[in-house]
């Protein structure tokens, strides 16, 4: 999906968060956010300020991602290092769940 | 699908492996069914709030299985939505709550108040019907905690009895610690488990460690309790003391839920099974059995139930009686069928078959 901030306005405000259809209901329907980030870390805690919720779906009480969700910081897969990878201005973020089901 | 819910219709909710569904029938001759609800994710519990009659709670992960565990609030017949936060442990405790086994409504004279029993083991209050919640610090960080054991199902917080005359006593049961109660609103517990046997431990009665399948309230209104335990059915009399098994002149001293009668005292329905090591009906006959004196004696009820060879099962909230006279009794089995008695346990009819796995029954009117 396309989005709807140009690189440079996202370069300028900070990183892109892509929302899941399944965490949209936190964001009043908004399928991107332009948040401004050092790291995953602080990504989601400034998610979670502005819509108050939506850190508990990605990670749990300890931090820990949820087994099934997965985070894409410009399409590379982060892994264990979940909250210490760096962010930078014009990064883009997606959340989704891995494939599963039953 | 949603339908509308006449007022002063019985209401059965149904949580199941792939959703939730509400079975609703003003004469509970006829019924008519709204939903699936949350359809594909599984609806682990799923109750309208008998303060009300209009607000149905349920428990599902978020979306599906990857998003965690949420409280779902919506209008009876309309699509739940998931509340802003979830239970949850506090953070720096190194525990997560994987699922919500159970919601219990708070007392009548604090609407908005929820009670959710997770998996692992712990209480959670909500005074904001599931917006936010309160991690019961008192029981959930117990200094017995580090000795708790899972049962089969996991280490999972699933009875939670909320005393009609004093919302300041509750009683909770947890698989495989035990029942444990309060007095003074949850800052201090005591464990209840004297009489209760543990069969799978060499001491057979520690002060806890039994693997509690269910509680429920006695109507007698007298702190009485009903259990249905891994080890036994079980009766505890006024307000405190030891419980009697009650497990003689049932089948066997297997099974999982236990409900009470909501008005006429020592009244309660179980569902034996064989036994741990096969958890179906004895014969392959479904059966439901009643007691109308505490477990002092027991009577079978296979009208209208299928067998022989209906070698099925019911879990821990497969069973629920509604309020209404004569009261109806509900049970929904793993293989997705559901029946209703409409005369006490007498009798019983399939209301529906083919429903996913079913996780949780309860009933109430609707308001």
């Amino acid at each position: 999906m396309a989005s709807d901030v140009s690189p440079k306005e996202i370069a300028r405000a900070g990183v892109l968060v892509r929302i899941p259809p399944a965490l949209r209901s936190y964001t009043d329907g908004q399928d991107e956010v332009v948040l401004e980030a050092s790291d995953v870390a602080a990504m989601l805690h400034a998610l979670d300020a502005n819509f108050p919720g939506i850190r508990d779906r990605v990670v749990d009480e300890a931090g820990r991602r949820r087994p099934y969700v997965n985070v894409f910081v410009n399409e590379e897969l982060i892994g264990t290092s979940l909250p210490d990878t760096k962010l930078n201005p014009g990064d883009v973020v997606h959340i989704l769940p891995s494939v599963a089901g039953g | 699908m949603a339908g509308p819910i006449k007022k002063g219709s019985v209401v059965v909710a149904v949580g199941t492996k792939k959703g939730g569904f509400l079975f609703h029938s003003s004469d509970r001759k006829k019924w008519s069914v709204a939903g699936p609800f949350n359809a594909g994710g599984s609806v682990y519990h799923m109750m309208l709030d008998p303060r009300d009659g209009r607000t149905v709670y349920a428990s599902a992960p978020m979306g599906s299985e990857p998003w965690g565990p949420a409280i779902y609030r919506g209008r009876a017949g309309q699509e739940p939505k998931a509340t802003r936060g979830a239970p949850k442990f506090k953070e720096g405790s190194d525990l997560s709550v994987s699922r919500v086994w159970h919601i219990e409504p708070g007392p009548a004279n604090a609407p908005d108040t929820i009670y959710a029993g997770v998996e692992p083991a712990a209480l959670f209050r909500s005074d904001d019907r599931g917006e936010t919640w309160q991690d019961i610090d008192s029981l959930n960080y117990h200094p017995t905690r580090k000795e708790w054991q899972p049962g089969g199902g996991g280490l999972c917080l699933h009875s939670v009895l909320v005393d009609p005359r004093n919302p300041r006593h509750l009683v909770i049961g947890i698989s495989a610690v035990g029942a444990f109660e309060t007095r003074d609103a949850g800052r201090t517990w005591t464990t209840e488990n004297r009489g209760v046997r543990a069969e799978f431990l060499p001491n057979k009665y520690p002060e806890w460690g039994q693997c509690v399948h269910k509680l429920a309230w006695d109507a007698s209104e007298d702190g009485s309790l009903f259990q249905q335990n891994h080890s036994g059915t079980y009766h505890r009399g006024t307000d405190g003391g030891a419980w009697t098994e009650v497990t003689k002149g049932l089948p066997s001293d297997f099974g999982f839920p236990i409900a009470a009668h909501p008005r006429q005292k020592h009244t309660a329905f179980v569902t034996p099974l064989i036994g741990a090591g096969n958890r179906v009906f004895p014969k392959g006959q479904m059966a439901v059995w009643k007691t109308t004196n505490s477990g002092k004696s027991w009577r079978r009820s296979t009208k209208g139930l299928p067998g022989p060879g209906a070698y099925m099962t019911v879990l821990r909230e497969g069973m629920a009686v509604d309020a209404a006279d004569p009261v109806g009794v509900y049970v929904g089995t793993s293989t997705g069928q559901l029946f209703a008695s409409r005369d006490e346990g007498e009798s019983w009819k399939m209301i529906s078959d083919f429903l996913p796995p079913i996780m949780s029954v309860s009933a109430g009117e609707a308001g």
